[in-house]
C-alpha cells in the first residue's frame, strides 16, 4: 500500500512538473513581452507604419506579419486538402490492403523528413521554377511558401481522415454490399459525409502545424516585412523571429517586440487547437 | 497535506533545473604561484567560431601545457569560447569576469577607458563585397559604383537596372540583405546608408550562405556577400567596386575599401606566459589561415 502511494506520489509530481513548466514557458513569454506592448501600445503593435526593430525610436508592426503567417498557412491547408482527401479515400476505400501497408508508412515517412529539406527543394524547384516562367524577378512568394507547406501538411491530413475512413468502411462495409450498392457510390454519400468532421479537424490540425513551420518557409518568402499579395514577397511570425533573435540584444525593446510576436503566435495556435478540441468532441469517430 | 509535499517537491525540480543554467564565473583570484591552465574567451558571435577553431586545433595538437613548453606543468590544456555578442565580450573584460573579449567592431574610446591597462589584437577583417550575378551586364558596363548609387539601389529609389546605368535592362532590382537587426547588417547601415533605411521588398536571408546563393540563382540580384564566400565562389557571384575601390586584400588592409569591420581580441593587463602563447598562435601563419579559411579576410 505504501509503495502505491509512493507510486502515486512521484506520477502526481511529474504531472504538476510538466503543467508547471509549460505555465512558466507561457508566463516567461507573457512578461518578456510586456515592454513591448507598453511601448508600441497593444493597437500600436499592429497598426503601426512598419517594422524596424533597430534605430534610436524604433517601430513595430505585427499585422502584416500576422496576415502572412494566416495566408500561407490557409493557403497551404487549401492546396493539400483536396489532395490529402483524396489520397484518404484511396488508402482507406479503394486500395487493396497488401498496397495500403505500403503506402501509408510511405506517407507516414514524410512527415518525418526534415524541414529544412523541403525548404532547400522549395529553393531550388519551386522558387527557381518562378523566377524562370512566371518572369517574376523573384521567386520568393506567398505562393511558393504555400506550396511547400501544403506538401510538409500532407502527411497530417491523410493520417487524419484516413484513419476515420478506413473505419467508417469497416462497420458499414458489409451492410452496404449486401444492399448491393456500388463502392463509389458508398464513398460519395456515406463515407466522406460521415467524415466530414474528421477531414475538418485534419485541416485545421495541418493549418496548426503550417501556423508553426520556420524553416522551410523562411526559405522561400523573402522574409519582407510586407503585407501579403500572392505572388509577392511577405514574412510569418515564425520566420520573424528565426531570423532576427540572433541580432537582438538580450533585454532590448527589439528582443521583447520578439517575445511579443511569439506570444501572438502562440494565441492564433492556442485559437485553432481550441477549434479542434470543439469538433473532436461533437465526432463520433 | 499531500498536494502540499508534491507542490514543494514539484517547485524543488523546477528550482533545480532553472539554477543549473547558472553557469560557475571563471576564478580570477587563482593563486599567483599555481599555473592557470584555463583560458576564458567571450564575445562576438563572428569571431568565436574563429578562435573556437584554433583553440580546438592547438588542444587536439598537445593536449597538455607542458607538450607545448616543457617550462609548463602537466595540465591539460583548457580554452573555453563563448559566444554573445561584441558588447558582452567588453562587458566580460571590464568586469573580469573573462580573460579575453571578442569584438567584432570598433571597441568604442569610452569602453577603452574602462578597461585597464588596454590591450587588443588584430585577428582580420571581415568586409562586404556588393555583388551580383555574373550574368548582370553590369559587370561589363559599370564595373564601379559610388556609395551614393549602391544607397540608392538598396533604399528603393532605383527600382530597375536600367536606371542605375543605361543599356542595363528594365528589370527589378532584387535586393538581398542579412536580417536587419544582424551584425552584418550594421555594418552595412553604418558604411553606406546612414540615416536611410533599406526598402522593405529586399529579401531577407537568414545567413551569409544562402544570401550568395540568391546572388548566384537569380540574375537581378544585388547584395552584400562577405569577401570569403565570393572567394570560394569566384566566377559565380561578381564583387562590384564601391567609389573606385575594389575589395580586394590591399585596399582591405590599408582601409581604403570601407564596408568592413575588423575582428579584435581585447584583454585588460599583462598576459600570462601561456596566454602571451596561444595569442602568438592566433597571429601567426597558421591562425591566419584560419582565419581566412573561415570567411574572413586576415590581418596579416
Amino acid at each position: 500500500m505504501k509503495r502505491d502511494k509512493a507510486f502515486e506520489l512521484i506520477i502526481k509530481a511529474f504531472t504538476l512538473v510538466s503543467v508547471a513548466i509549460l505555465g512558466f514557458i507561457i508566463f516567461f513569454i507573457g512578461a518578456e513581452s510586456l515592454p513591448a506592448f507598453r511601448y508600441s501600445g497593444l493597437a500600436g503593435f499592429f497598426t503601426n507604419e512598419r517594422w524596424n526593430p533597430i534605430g534610436a525610436d524604433p517601430v513595430f508592426s505585427i499585422l502584416p506579419m500576422v496576415l502572412a503567417t494566416i495566408y500561407v498557412s490557409f493557403l497551404a491547408v487549401a492546396i493539400a486538402l483536396p489532395i490529402g482527401v483524396g489520397t484518404a479515400v484511396f488508402l482507406s476505400c479503394i486500395a487493396r490492403e497488401s498496397a495500403r501497408r505500403m503506402l501509408k508508412p510511405f506517407i507516414d515517412l514524410m512527415a518525418g523528413l526534415p524541414s529544412v529539406v523541403f525548404g532547400f527543394m522549395g529553393l531550388m524547384v519551386v522558387v527557381g521554377y518562378f523566377e524562370k516562367h512566371f518572369s517574376m524577378s523573384s521567386g520568393e512568394s506567398v505562393l511558393a511558401g504555400g506550396i511547400v507547406l501544403a506538401i510538409m501538411i500532407l502527411p497530417y491530413i491523410v493520417s487524419t481522415c484516413d484513419t476515420t475512413m478506413a473505419e467508417i468502411m469497416k462497420s458499414h462495409k458489409k451492410t452496404s454490399d449486401s444492399l448491393g450498392v456500388s463502392k463509389w457510390h458508398m464513398i460519395r454519400y456515406l463515407v466522406l459525409p460521415a467524415a466530414k468532421r474528421s477531414i475538418f479537424a485534419g485541416a485545421v490540425l495541418a493549418l496548426a502545424r503550417g501556423m508553426g513551420e520556420t524553416m522551410a518557409v523562411m526559405m522561400v518568402i523573402g522574409n519582407s516585412p510586407l503585407f501579403p499579395r500572392l505572388l509577392g514577397k511577405c514574412e510569418t511570425i515564425p520566420a520573424l523571429i528565426a531570423l532576427e533573435m540572433g541580432g537582438a540584444p538580450v533585454g532590448s525593446l527589439h528582443y521583447h517586440a520578439l517575445f511579443a510576436a511569439g506570444l501572438i503566435l502562440i494565441i492564433m495556435r492556442f485559437a485553432v487547437s481550441m477549434a479542434v478540441w470543439q469538433i473532436k468532441k461533437g465526432s463520433d469517430f | 497535506m499531500k498536494k502540499f509535499w508534491s507542490l514543494i517537491v514539484a517547485s524543488m525540480m523546477i528550482l533545480s533545473m532553472a539554477l543549473t543554467g547558472c553557469s560557475q564565473q571563471p576564478a580570477e583570484e587563482a593563486s599567483k604561484d599555481e599555473f592557470k591552465s584555463q583560458i576564458f574567451f567571450k564575445g562576438s558571435s563572428t569571431l568565436a567560431p574563429v578562435v573556437s577553431q584554433i583553440a580546438t586545433d592547438f588542444i587536439d595538437a598537445n593536449e597538455t601545457w607542458n607538450k607545448v613548453n616543457a617550462d609548463f606543468p602537466e595540465k591539460s590544456i583548457d580554452l573555453f569560447v563563448s559566444a554573445g555578442g561584441s558588447s558582452a565580450g567588453v562587458k566580460a573584460v571590464i568586469d573580469g569576469t573573462s580573460d579575453f573579449g571578442m569584438v567584432s567592431r570598433n571597441v568604442k574610446d569610452e569602453e577603452k577607458e574602462q578597461i585597464k591597462d588596454y590591450k587588443e589584437f588584430l585577428l582580420g577583417y571581415d568586409v562586404l563585397t556588393i555583388s551580383v550575378n555574373p550574368e548582370n551586364p553590369i559587370v561589363n558596363i559599370k564595373k564601379n559604383l559610388t556609395t551614393d548609387e549602391v544607397k540608392k539601389i538598396f533604399s528603393g529609389e532605383y527600382k530597375y537596372w536600367d536606371e542605375v546605368a543605361p543599356g542595363l535592362p528594365h528589370n527589378e532590382i532584387v535586393v538581398v540583405t542579412r536580417d536587419i537587426g544582424g551584425g552584418a547588417h550594421q555594418v552595412f547601415q553604418d558604411k553606406v546608408m546612414g540615416d536611410a533605411q533599406v526598402k522593405a521588398e529586399s529579401i531577407q536571408e537568414p545567413s551569409m550562405g544562402a544570401l550568395a546563393t540568391k546572388i548566384m540563382e537569380n540574375k537581378d540580384a544585388i547584395g552584400y556577400a562577405s569577401s570569403g564566400l565570393v572567394n570560394q565562389n569566384e566566377g559565380r557571384i561578381i564583387p562590384l567596386e564601391v567609389d573606385g575601390i575594389a575589395p580586394v586584400k590591399e585596399n582591405i588592409l590599408s582601409g581604403a575599401y570601407k564596408i568592413s569591420r575588423p575582428l579584435i581580441v581585447i584583454k585588460s593587463g599583462e598576459l600570462l606566459p601561456q596566454e602571451q602563447l596561444f595569442v602568438d598562435l592566433m597571429l601567426s601563419e597558421e591562425g591566419m589561415k584560419t582565419v581566412e579559411k573561415m570567411g574572413f579576410v586576415p590581418a596579416k
